[in-house]
C-alpha cells in the first residue's frame, strides 16, 4: 500500500522525522522499509498484514501515526447530504451471505468529466492513471476510507434491478477496462433484468461502467464475503486494490460514511442531484464492541507490569476508550477494527506501542520435561554416518527433493510410483523423490574432479496405499576407479557403527544398477541398502562418461543394527601376525574366503585383505591365544587348517 | 692384576670418550659392565689376587666401576645436548601432506549448531511428515481455507491418487511450525519443542527464491510463559549464533497463530547496517518471526489456556546460512558443485 505522505498531513501532523517514524511504524506492525521520492511528494510503502483491513487507507495509517506520536488525528468533515430531489427506482436483491452490507443511492445529473489537479496528483501519487471526476473519486475515498465502492451508470442497469448471486461457471464477462473473461463457478456477480453488470469484490462491469455519456449514476458502498473473493481472485489470477481490501474483511461499520463522502465529492466536482434514498441494506447493526483487559491477565502475558496508566494511556491513543473496572479496563473497539476479538489481542496492542524493544529479555523459568516428546528425533546416528563419510572424502551434497520425470524414467524408475506434485513450479520439479542416487549422479555433470566422492543424507518419500512413508537415507557416488576406495566408506560405517559382519548379495533390483557388478547390503537377514556400478544405459542417457559406483543404505534399518562396542582388555600375550599370498580360480570372492578365514578358529582373531595382484591375493592373519602366547608349532597348525578349508571351499591355495 | 686392572680402565675411558652415539655407549656398558664384560670377569677373578693385595685391588675395582659408569652417564648426556645443539638446515615450510577429507555440508554443520544451543535451553528435537495435510499446516494453527495469510504461503498439492490421503488436503508443508499441532495433540505439556527441516512454497526460482528451504521451528508451552521469555530466548539464541554484539531489534507482526505477533530483526552481517544488496539497502535482516501462541491454537490441540500459555519462533536456516557466509544467490546451497562444497 502507497502512502503519500502530503495527503496523510492532511490528517495528523507529523513529528518525527521521516526515518524515525517509519521505524516506529514497523515497530508497531505497519512495516514501513522504503520510501521514495516522486517530485514534490514523498510515497511510504507500506506492507499491510492480514488482519488490519483498516490500515488499507491513509486515515487508518494517519491513526497509528497519531498513536505512535501521542497526538490527535483530524477526521475529514463529512458534512450531511442536500435533500432528495427526484425519485429514481432502483431494486437491490440482496443475499447476505455474499453482501453482508449493502449501502447505495442513486445521482442525477451528473457532468463526467476530468479531474480537478488535485485529485489527478492523488490518483498519480496512489500508482494509478487518473480517468474521470466519478471513477477517481471512488477510488480516491477507497484510498482514504478504506472501504471499496463503485459506481454503474443508472441506464445501464436494465430493468433498475440488480441482482447479487454467484455465478454457475463459463459465464462471459467483459471488465470495465475492456477485458474478457470467462467466470469462474461461484463468483459473486450483480445481474440486471438481462446482463451481468459487476464481478462484485473484483472488478466492475464495462456495459454498466461510467463513460462520458453516463447522466445518471448508481453509486454504492458493499461489504463482500472475503471467502468468495478470495476464492474468485485466486481462480482469475485477478487481483485489484478492492479484492486485497475485501479479504481483509473491512469496516462494516461506516458504509453511511464512505458513500455520503463520496457523494458530496461528485456534487462538488460533477455537480448533479441525489434521486433516491440511501438505501442501506443489512442483515444487524455493526456497532461498537466492548473487549475486557485484566491487568493480571496483561502482565502475565507481557513478563513485565506496565503502569496501568500507561495502559490507560495507550488504549486511549488508539481510540478504544478504556473505562477503568475492577481489575482491568472494559475497551470499546470501534468496528474498523475487527481484528480486536481477545484479550490477547488487546495486550499485543498495549506491547506494541509500549515498545517491544523496551521490555526486558528473560529466559523461561519453566520446567524440562523428563518425558521424550512425541515425534522425538536423536539426529546422533546420521551425524556420525556423515562424519564417517566426510572421513572417508565424500563431501556432502543437499540436492532438492523434487525432481523431474524425465530424470525418473531416465534411471529406469517408475513416475506413477512417486508423489506427483499438482502444481509444481516446473516439469523439472514435479515428482517427489523415491532415491537420493538420481540427483547425486546428476551432479556428476556439474562437477570436473574426476574422483568425485559425493554424498546426502536426507529424506526419500515413497508412495504406499496408505500415504507417505518418508525414510532417511545415506547415499552417495563415486567416480574413481578404484573399487576398494569406494568399498571403504560401506566398510567403515558398517563397523563403526558395529554391525555384525554383512553380507553382499549379488543382483540388485534396482534398474539403474548394473546388472551384474552390484549388490544388496544385508546383515542378519535385514536389507540395508545397495551399492555397486550405475547403468552405463543410465549414464549413457546423462552423457557422463566413464563408471560411477554408488551406495544408498537405509538410516532405520542402521539405527536398528547398530549396536554398542563393548571393551576388550588388551591380551597379555602378543598375536603371532602372517602373511599369506593365496591364488585362486576366477569369481572367487574374496569377501567370504575372509570370512572363512576369520570363522576357522577361536585363535584367528583377524584377517585382512593386504594386497592383490591378479589372481593373487596377500592375507594378513592374526593368530593370537587369550591365554598364552602361541608357539611356532601351534600357528603352524591353524595354518594348515586355514589352508585346508581356503582349498576345500575356494580351491585356493599358498602361492610359492 | 692390579696393572691389568688399571690398563682396563684406561682402554675404556679413552674408548668412552671417543664414542660418537648413544648405541655405541650402551655397547660399551656391555662390553665393560654387562654380565660377561671385562670388569664382570675380573670380579671373579679377585680370588686368584694374593691375600694381602686383595683389599686394596677390590676397592679399586670398585671405585674403576663406578668411574667408568659416571663417566658413561656423563657422555651420554653431553652426546643429548651437542645433538640438540646442531645446527642443520631443516625445512620448515615445507607443506603436510593433505588428507583426503570431504567436506560437511553448511547447512549440516549451522543446523547441528542450532540444535546444540537449543538442547543446552532444553529443547527436544522432533522430527515429522514433508508431506503434510492442510489441517496440521493450517488449520491447526488458526489459519482457515481462504484466509489471506496464506497467499505468503503459496501451497503445493500432492496428487494423492492410488493412496488413501485425501485429495485437495494433502501438500507439502509450506513451514515446520506444522509440527505445533502433531506434538502438542499427543504430548502433554510442558513442552520444549525444536523442529529443524525442509519446508516448500510454490515460488519461481531465480537468487533470491527457492521453492525448497531449511526452517527450524521451535516452541514452549509451559504454566508462565511470557514476552519477555520470548525476547530473550531469540536474544540469547542469536548471540550465539552471531556473536553478543550483534544487534537485534524486534518488531509487531501478525501471524494467526500467535498473539501478540513479534519478528525479529538483526543488523546486516554482511554491511553492518550500513545497507546492501542482501538487506535492500535497510542495513537490518528480517530473521526470526515468533510470537505468544495464539490461544485457538493450543485449544485446537487440546491444551487447557487457563492453566497453559507459551510462545513459538521459526528460524529461517537457509537464511541465517547466508548470512554467516554471505552467501547471495540462494541456490547455491543446493549446487552439489565441489568448487562451492569444498569452501566449508
Amino acid at each position: 500500500m502507497l502512502i503519500p505522505v502530503s495527503w496523510l498531513k492532511e490528517y495528523v501532523e507529523i513529528r518525527l522525522p521521516l526515518k524515525d517514524l517509519m521505524w516506529k511504524m514497523t515497530e508497531a506492525g505497519l512495516t514501513c522499509e522504503s520510501a521514495k521520492k516522486a517530485g514534490e511528494e514523498v510515497i511510504m510503502d507500506v506492507e499491510v498484514t492480514a488482519n488490519r483491513p483498516d490500515w488499507m487507507s491513509i486515515l487508518g495509517v494517519a491513526r497509528e501515526i497519531a498513536a505512535i506520536q501521542g497526538n490527535k488525528i483530524k477526521e475529514p468533515r463529512i458534512k450531511a447530504l442536500p435533500a432528495q430531489t427526484a425519485n429514481f427506482p432502483i431494486d437491490l436483491v440482496p443475499d447476505y451471505r455474499l453482501f453482508e452490507r449493502w449501502t447505495g443511492i442513486v445521482l442525477k445529473g451528473v457532468e463526467i468529466k476530468p479531474s480537478p489537479d488535485w485529485l489527478k496528483a492523488r490518483i498519480t501519487s496512489m500508482g494509478h492513471t487518473p480517468i474521470n471526476n466519478i471513477i477517481d473519486i471512488t477510488n480516491y475515498v477507497m484510498y482514504e476510507l478504506g472501504i471499496p465502492m463503485h459506481a454503474f451508470d443508472y441506464d445501464e442497469i436494465y430493468g433498475q434491478v440488480m441482482n447479487l448471486q454467484l455465478s454457475g461457471g463459463g459465464e462471459k464477462f467483459t471488465s470495465v477496462d475492456g477485458i474478457d473473461y470467462l467466470l469462474p463457478k461461484n463468483a459473486m456477480i450483480i445481474k440486471d433484468s438481462e446482463r451481468i453488470i459487476d464481478l462484485a469484490g473484483i472488478k466492475g462491469g464495462f456495459n454498466s461502467g461510467i463513460k462520458e455519456t453516463a447522466k445518471n449514476i448508481f453509486l454504492h458502498v458493499t461489504i463482500d464475503n472475503p471467502v468468495y473473493v478470495r476464492r474468485t481472485s485466486l481462480a482469475m489470477g485477478l487481483r485489484s486494490d478492492a479484492s486485497a481490501v475485501y479479504e481483509r474483511g473491512p469496516d462494516k461499520g461506516s458504509t453511511v460514511r464512505s458513500l455520503t463522502r463520496a457523494v458530496k465529492l461528485i456534487l462538488e466536482l460533477g455537480g448533479g442531484e441525489i434521486a433516491s434514498k440511501m438505501i442501506d441494506l443489512k442483515e444487524k447493526n455493526y456497532e461498537p464492541k466492548k473487549l475486557l483487559l485484566g491487568f493480571d491477565k496483561l502482565e502475565k502475558i507481557l513478563g513485565v507490569k506496565i503502569p496501568d496508566t500507561e495502559t490507560v494511556r495507550i488504549l486511549s491513543s488508539l481510540n478504544l476508550s478504556p473505562k477503568a473496572v475492577k481489575h482491568g479496563v472494559m475497551c470499546v473497539i470501534p468496528t474498523y477494527r475487527g481484528d480486536l476479538k481477545i484479550e490477547e489481542d488487546l495486550a499485543e496492542e498495549v506491547a506494541r506501542l509500549y515498545g517491544y524493544n523496551k521490555f526486558p529479555a528473560e529466559l523461561p523459568k519453566g520446567r524440562v520435561s523428563d518425558q521424550k516428546i512425541p515425534y522425538y528425533s536423536d539426529d546422533g546416528l546420521i551425524l556420525t554416518v556423515k562424519n564417517l563419510l566426510t572421513s572417508c572424502g565424500y563431501s556432502e551434497a543437499k540436492n532438492l527433493s523434487l525432481v523431474s520425470k524425465d530424470l525418473i524414467e531416465k534411471f529406469g524408475l517408475t513416475p506413477a510410483k512417486h508423489f506427483r506434485i499438482e502444481n509444481p513450479v516446473s516439469s523439472e520439479y514435479e515428482y517427489m523423490r523415491t532415491s537420493l542416487i538420481p540427483g547425486l549422479v546428476s551432479a556428476v555433470k556439474i562437477n570436473s574432479a574426476d574422483n568425485l566422492k559425493l554424498f546426502e543424507v536426507d529424506k526419500v518419500y515413497l508412495k504406499t496405499a496408505k500415504g507417505a512413508d518418508e525414510k532417511y537415507k545415506a547415499a552417495g557416488i563415486y567416480t574413481g576407479s578404484a573399487f576398494r576406495d569406494f568399498k571403504t566408506a560401506i566398510d567403515l560405517i558398517l563397523s563403526k557403527l558395529n554391525i555384525d559382519g554383512y553380507s553382499v548379495e549379488f543382483e540388485a533390483d534396482k534398474p539403474y544398477l548394473h546388472a551384474s557388478n552390484a549388490g544388496v547390503i544385508k546383515s542378519g537377514g535385514t536389507a540395508i541398502g545397495e551399492f555397486g556400478e550405475i547403468s552405463p544405459v543410465v549414464l549413457s542417457s546423462l552423457e557422463i562418461p566413464g563408471k560411477v559406483y554408488c551406495f544408498e543404505m537405509d538410516i532405520d534399518s542402521l539405527d536398528s543394527l547398530s549396536k554398542l562396542k563393548s571393551f576388550s582388555p588388551i591380551p597379555a600375550n602378543p598375536a603371532q601376525v602372517e602373511d599369506l599370498t593365496l591364488t585362486f580360480p576366477p569369481k572367487t570372492k574374496i569377501g567370504e574366503v575372509l570370512k572363512l578365514i576369520i570363522n576357522n578358529s577361536k585363535l584367528i582373531i583377524n584377517a585382512e585383505l593386504k594386497d592383490t595382484y591378479k589372481d593373487s591375493y596377500t592375507v594378513r592373519i592374526w593368530y593370537q591365544d587369550p591365554g598364552k602366547t602361541l608357539t611356532n608349532e601351534e600357528t603352524e597348525k591353524l595354518r594348515k587348517s586355514v589352508l585346508q578349508a581356503v582349498n576345500q571351499r575356494f580351491g585356493g591355495f599358498l602361492k610359492n | 692384576m692390579q696393572e691389568e686392572l688399571i690398563n682396563l680402565r684406561n682402554e675404556a675411558i679413552a674408548q668412552i670418550s671417543g664414542s660418537k652415539d648413544s648405541g655405541e655407549l650402551e655397547e660399551l656398558r656391555a662390553a665393560y659392565l654387562g654380565r660377561n664384560g671385562k670388569f664382570t670377569l675380573l670380579v671373579k677373578k679377585i680370588k686368584d689376587v694374593p691375600a694381602d693385595q686383595r683389599k686394596a685391588f677390590g676397592i679399586t675395582l670398585n671405585e674403576s666401576k663406578n668411574a667408568i659408569e659416571n663417566l658413561i652417564s656423563d657422555k651420554k648426556h653431553a652426546l643429548i645436548k651437542s645433538l640438540s645443539e646442531k645446527r642443520d638446515w631443516f625445512d620448515l615450510t615445507m607443506p603436510g601432506l593433505k588428507p583426503s577429507l570431504g567436506h560437511l555440508h553448511p547447512l549440516t554443520q549451522v543446523m547441528t549448531e542450532v540444535n546444540k544451543i537449543f538442547n543446552y535451553l532444553g529443547y527436544q528435537v522432533a522430527d515429522g511428515p514433508e508431506i503434510e495435510s492442510d489441517y496440521y499446516n493450517f488449520e491447526a494453527l488458526n489459519i482457515p481455507k481462504d484466509h489471506p495469510s496464506r497467499d505468503t504461503q503459496m501451497t503445493f498439492y500432492v496428487d494423492s491418487t492410488g493412496t488413501d490421503l485425501k485429495p485437495l488436503e494433502t501438500i507439502l508443508r509450506t513451514q515446520t511450525s506444522a509440527m505445533q499441532g502433531r506434538v502438542m495433540k499427543l504430548g502433554k505439556p510442558p513442552f520444549r519443542v525444536l523442529v529443524p527441516g525442509k519446508c516448500f512454497r510454490y515460488e519461481q526460482v531465480d537468487a533470491s527464491h527457492g521453492f525448497e528451504f531449511w526452517q527450524v521451528e521451535g516452541f514452549v508451552v509451559d504454566e508462565d510463559i511470557h514476552l519477555t521469555d520470548l525476547f530473550g530466548t531469540i536474544k540469547y539464541v542469536l548471540g550465539e549464533l552471531f556473536g553478543k554484539e550483534t544487534k537485534i531489534r524486534f518488531a509487531t507482526t501478525n501471524f494467526p497463530f500467535v498473539e501478540p505477533g513479534v519478528d525479529t530483526y538483526m543488523q546486516c552481517t554482511i554491511c553492518k547496517g550500513k545497507g546492501c544488496s542482501f538487506c535492500k539497502g535497510t542495513g537490518w535482516s528480517e530473521i526470526m518471526p515468533a510470537g505468544m501462541i495464539h490461544p485457538n491454537v493450543l485449544k485446537t490441540a487440546g491444551i487447557d489456556t487457563k492453566k497453559w500459555n507459551g510462545f513459538a519462533f521459526a528460524i529461517g536456516l537457509s537464511r541465517i546460512v547466508n548470512l554467516r557466509y554471505q552467501i547471495k544467490d540462494l541456490r547455491t546451497l543446493t549446487t552439489p558443485d565441489m568448487r562451492i562444497l569444498s569452501q566449508f
